[in-house]
């Protein structure tokens, strides 16, 4: 399968999960601590490797609590994050902003149209407050 | 505040599972060739990973990432063992 465009860019339509949208009580995780600055340089990045029909494809990245629990997720995949966001696919929807299952479930991508610094403060809010991620440091296995 | 090998959002993957970012935005492109060890991320949040494959993407390419597991500060503290013996 060609998943290239003209422009270079990862073509993600043909790569999208076929799964049906998490239900909105679910919990989604980013770890960090968000900036409008960070948060445009992440979208920017996705757009210049990925497409979405075409059009560069602006989005930052998330994980769903969906097969495992929140306390193993984050200590799998989040464990160097000292800060998290843990905000449910209803209130993100609720501030205008779709999922788009791409990569390996349970990843998704959450598509931003501009990246306009309204667009920006507004996926802030819709990310909730930060938090400290009570897995940080957890899974420290080094022998 | 960490000094970064090349700069990522740690919560990016892609269809391979792997942690994704540009070649672009390492400090030493010609460190970052598959099978070495990196430090990735950004000043914040950072996590040793090894370099899986580059690939071209866009106008640049894409490099993978595999997580290793640990913090940057056992692995700090691991090589200091190893110096002490």
């Amino acid at each position: 399968m060609d998943s290239k465009t003209s422009g270079g860019r990862i073509e993600q339509r043909a790569l999208l999960r076929d799964e049906q949208a998490p239900l909105g009580a679910t919990v989604v995780v980013r770890g960090g601590n968000d900036t409008q600055v960070k948060l445009r340089r992440h979208a920017e990045r996705t757009a210049r490797a990925w497409s979405l029909d075409g059009r560069p494809l602006l989005g930052i990245s998330v994980f769903a609590v969906l097969d495992m629990p929140l306390e193993k997720l984050l200590r799998q995949r989040f464990a160097n994050f000292r800060n998290i966001y843990l905000p449910t696919v209803t209130r993100r929807a609720r501030y205008g902003f779709d999922l788009l299952p791409t990569g390996q479930r349970p990843h998704f991508t959450v598509w931003l149209r501009r990246a306009s610094d309204e667009e920006l403060d507004r996926l802030l809010i819709a990310l909730g407050d930060v938090q400290p991620n009570p897995e940080y440091a957890v899974s420290r296995h080094l022998t | 505040m960490y000094r970064v090998d090349i700069t990522a959002d740690l919560n990016d993957e892609d269809h391979t599972g792997y942690i994704w970012t540009f070649l672009d935005e390492a400090r030493d492109p010609a460190q970052i060739r598959p099978a070495a060890i990196v430090i990735a991320g950004d000043e914040e949040t950072a996590a040793v990973c090894q370099v899986v494959d580059l690939v071209p993407a866009g106008d640049g390419t894409i490099v993978h990432l595999k997580l290793l597991p640990g913090l940057v500060e056992d692995y700090r503290a691991l090589v200091e063992r190893s110096k002490a013996s």
